[in-house]
């Protein structure tokens, strides 16, 4: 943005009221025709007024105007360069798609999505009001969900781990499934917390809290359980900090509650470990849309149509976090798998697609199952039968 | 892992950002610009009728003294007018040009999307968003509300947004009258963009004078404000003058067409589309451009897939059995994303196998998994957000078992199969 912070500046001083140094304003330039003015005016005598003294008003009113006149022609340039770097800076007009998403279920769809965003990012006063204006409604039940995700998260902040435990007791089955280490991790920052919130340190009462809550964790988490009793032999805190238990010293390891608190309640209720509006804008906005207009772009410099119209000319690339799904493109024939054309493991552990498995037996054999493939990536051969269907 | 922002894809989004306020500027400036033009004028030819007059009958010292009064309160008034413009509009405008540019300045310079600088400055950009499309959808209230509570009211275009819905409001009561003014205050702007918006207008307030029977107002209308169109608009004009020897019941099909009254929306979207088009903003909301660039990049066959949904991918959204309410509703109207490479993505741990995390298959029936961090590594990964375990990790709390989440299957880790993705 330096080119038109520059014109900017440049726009900004040469608007300024205060008069600067040699440059004359148009405020300079009034306040010196008015002055002109009152003296002609007190120049004027009873009778008739001498030609000469209205001749000389005329030419400064005429010089002044010029004076004003330049000014502004000079601010008028400078806006026009200010103009001039801001499309230099924005080359690419953003493109047009009057269609999308404006049937009425998408509508609705886009609207349903702002709502829980507002919810789910605790927005609740705006979400109400935003309720309200689209005559949208969202179940107080699902309402009453958010509104408890956010009253838990205050108290996570507020190193208040008694609501997120009390969740945890009543979901304790689905968080076993998922092999969460939530509630483990909930009582490590309660423990280290009593470990190093006073002086001299309680290991006593820190004690008594494991014995208490901690060890239906023991055999889960053995190695962890060993590590929580093992730091206790550098406290204070500014020990442990440089000893072999210095994680265990961490801030993140209560900050980072809040996150996997968020994380599991949400899944708990089907969504997402991220906002997803922020996720799918992030993208589309972080370059996606440019590039997918570049490739549309030359295609039509081509003047042809990419094969596939349900489908994007040019590969996006994603950062890692935004992989959900496996993809599997055969090595041969390029061709992505499908149901009907699924990945196949042959003997030595190299994936291609059915087809191209076909494709590369060797003829011979009364079965075809019994033809002989050899891996087109090591020297290893294996019968087509021994081919495994891969799942991802 | 560190990415590096792609300044130019973010960029495209933000033109009308800068521009808006821009535009504002110049406004202020033509307004500016009025005021010096007509009061010097007029203190001008004063002066120079002083010198006239004097030159043939001389002035008298009270009609010199009455003219040169009236001087010095013009050139006073300029003077107020012109500080007043600039402390309540020119710099305030100025200041809002400036926050932007600052605004986006600091985007450029942020090294990495995983800076959490990005991720505060991309907060604001989706409220930008949803402002911008509450605006666009007639929720002024939720817009005001978001600027308010986010402290964005300088980053955001409410009033630009007001300016329509009021023109528009009396487009839709069949006045013209604002939209004109728009039109005169953008004149040199719209001859630029080649826009007939004014001239239609001009049309409209034509025919309706037609249709009231008023015909000679009408001719005298037609030969103010039409005539001068005539090197680019003949035919309409002619038309238009026909138009008066016709009854407004009319059936004839040109003539209906003229007084047809879905003229009025037609004007309404003409209007929307010159005032967009001036400040650069797109026809769409932002919110959908970047919807439709980010569905499109994530959308897979996988994510309509029952066995293979993902409760993470955005376009995965729909809830068992009903199908999807949210964005994988709107994903439907978007292409898929394509893909020439093999990404295979774990199950458990939702990380990218490669050659550093091996994928394993369970050896009957298929399902792969990856191998998982080394035991070493997790002690000391306590912000680790996940617990669930890869195979080899698995397989050391299990006696050297693991087993398939998804199948149930169960066998000893080292009868894993390792799998070679190319």
């Amino acid at each position: 943005m330096d080119g038109p912070l520059k014109e900017l500046s440049k726009l900004e001083k040469l608007t300024a009221n205060a008069s600067g140094k040699g440059k004359v304003t148009i405020s300079d330039s009034l306040d010196s025709l008015l002055q002109s003015l009152r003296e002609a005016r007190d120049a004027i005598q009873p009778g008739t007024v001498s030609p000469d003294l209205l001749l000389q008003l005329s030419q400064t009113v005429e010089v002044k105007k010029k004076e004003v006149d330049d000014r502004q022609k000079e601010i008028y340039n400078s806006i026009s360069r200010l103009g001039k770097a801001l499309d230099k800076k924005f080359p690419a007009v953003l493109p047009s798609y009057p269609d999308v998403f404006t049937s009425s279920t998408s509508v609705t769809a886009l609207e349903r999505t702002i709502a829980l965003h507002f919810l789910r990012t605790g927005q609740f006063d705006t979400a109400s009001v935003f309720l309200q204006e689209a005559g949208l409604n969202i179940p107080a039940e699902s309402r009453a969900q958010f509104i408890d995700l956010h009253r838990i998260l205050q108290a996570l902040r507020n190193q208040d781990i008694g609501p997120a435990l009390g969740w945890v007791a009543k979901n304790r089955n689905f968080l076993r499934d998922r092999g969460s280490p939530l509630e483990f991790h909930l009582h490590r920052s309660q423990y280290i917390r009593l470990l190093l919130s006073t002086h001299p340190p309680n290991v006593m009462g820190a004690l008594a809290y494991t014995r208490e809550h901690m060890g239906p964790f023991y055999a889960e988490n053995e190695d962890e359980c060993k590590r929580l009793s093992g730091c206790m032999a550098y406290l204070p805190l500014s020990r442990l900090q440089t000893s072999p238990y210095a994680d265990l010293a961490s801030p993140s390891l209560h900050f980072d509650l809040e996150p996997l608190f968020a994380k599991e309640y949400c899944a708990s209720l089907g969504m997402s470990r991220q906002v997803p509006l922020r996720v799918v804008g992030d993208i589309g906005g972080g370059g996606a849309l440019s590039r997918i207009e570049k490739g549309r772009k030359v295609m039509r410099e081509r003047k042809s149509e990419w094969s596939q119209a349900d489908e994007l000319p040019i590969e996006i690339p994603l950062p890692p976090e935004n992989r959900y799904h496996s993809i599997f493109a055969c090595p041969v024939s390029k061709e992505q798998s499908t149901e009907a054309n699924p990945p196949m493991m042959m003997g030595c552990g190299h994936v291609v697609t059915k087809d191209s498995l076909h494709k590369l037996s060797k003829p011979g054999g009364y079965d075809p199952l019994d033809r002989r493939v050899k891996c087109p990536y090591c020297p290893a051969e294996s019968t087509h039968s021994s081919a495994l269907r891969v799942y991802f | 892992m560190s990415k590096k922002l792609n300044v130019d894809g973010i960029l495209l989004f933000e033109q009308p950002f800068a521009r808006v306020p821009f535009e504002n500027y110049r406004k202020v400036f033509r307004t500016t610009q009025r005021h010096v033009e007509r009061d010097l004028k007029a203190v001008q030819s004063t002066t120079a009728d002083l010198v006239k007059q004097s030159s043939s009958t001389g002035v008298s010292s009270e009609a010199a003294i009455q003219s040169i009064d009236a001087m010095i309160s013009t050139v006073e008034n300029l003077k107020r007018k012109l500080s007043e413009l600039h402390e309540t509009a020119g710099n305030p405008t100025q200041d809002v040009i400036r926050e932007r540019l600052q605004h986006l300045a600091t985007v450029e310079n942020i090294p990495t999307a995983n800076d959490p600088e990005f991720g505060r400055w991309a907060d604001t950009r989706l409220d930008r968003w949803l402002v911008d499309w509450a605006l666009r959808n007639g929720k002024e209230k939720t817009a005001r509300m978001i600027a308010k509570e986010k402290h964005i009211e300088t980053l955001v275009d409410i009033d630009l947004f007001s300016d329509i819905k009021r023109i528009e409001g009396a487009l839709s009561r069949h006045s013209c009258t604002e939209a004109l003014a728009w039109c005169s205050e953008n004149k040199t702007a719209l001859r630029k963009m080649k826009s007939t918006l004014e001239f239609d207008l001009r049309l409209q307030e034509y025919i309706e004078l037609a249709r009231a029977g008023r015909r000679q107002e009408a001719i005298d209308y037609s030969k103010k404000y039409l005539v001068s169109w005539q090197e680019t608009h003949l035919d309409q004009i002619q038309q238009a003058l026909a138009l008066l020897a016709v009854r407004p019941d009319t059936s004839y099909g040109r003539y209906k067409r003229l007084y047809d009254p879905t003229r009025w929306p037609n004007l309404i979207k003409s209007f929307r589309l010159a005032i967009y088009s001036l400040n650069t903003l797109p026809t769409e909301p932002l919110l959908h451009l970047s919807l439709y660039a980010g569905l499109a990049s994530l959308k897979l066959p996988a994510c309509y897939s029952h066995a293979t949904k993902n409760v993470d991918c955005p376009v995965c959204d729909g809830e068992a059995g009903s199908g999807s309410q949210g964005l994988g509703k709107l994903a439907e109207e978007v292409p898929y994303s394509h893909h020439a490479n093999s990404t295979i993505v774990c199950y458990i741990t939702g990380k990218i196998m490669d050659a550093d995390n091996m994928p394993m298959a369970f050896p009957d029936n298929g399902y792969v998994y990856s191998r998982g961090v080394c035991p070493s590594d997790v002690y000391f990964s306590v912000s680790m957000l996940t617990a669930a375990k890869a195979m080899e990790e698995m397989s050391l709390k299990n006696d050297g078992m693991v087993t398939c989440p998804r199948s149930k299957a169960t066998c000893k880790f080292s009868a894993l199969r390792r799998v070679y993705i190319s």
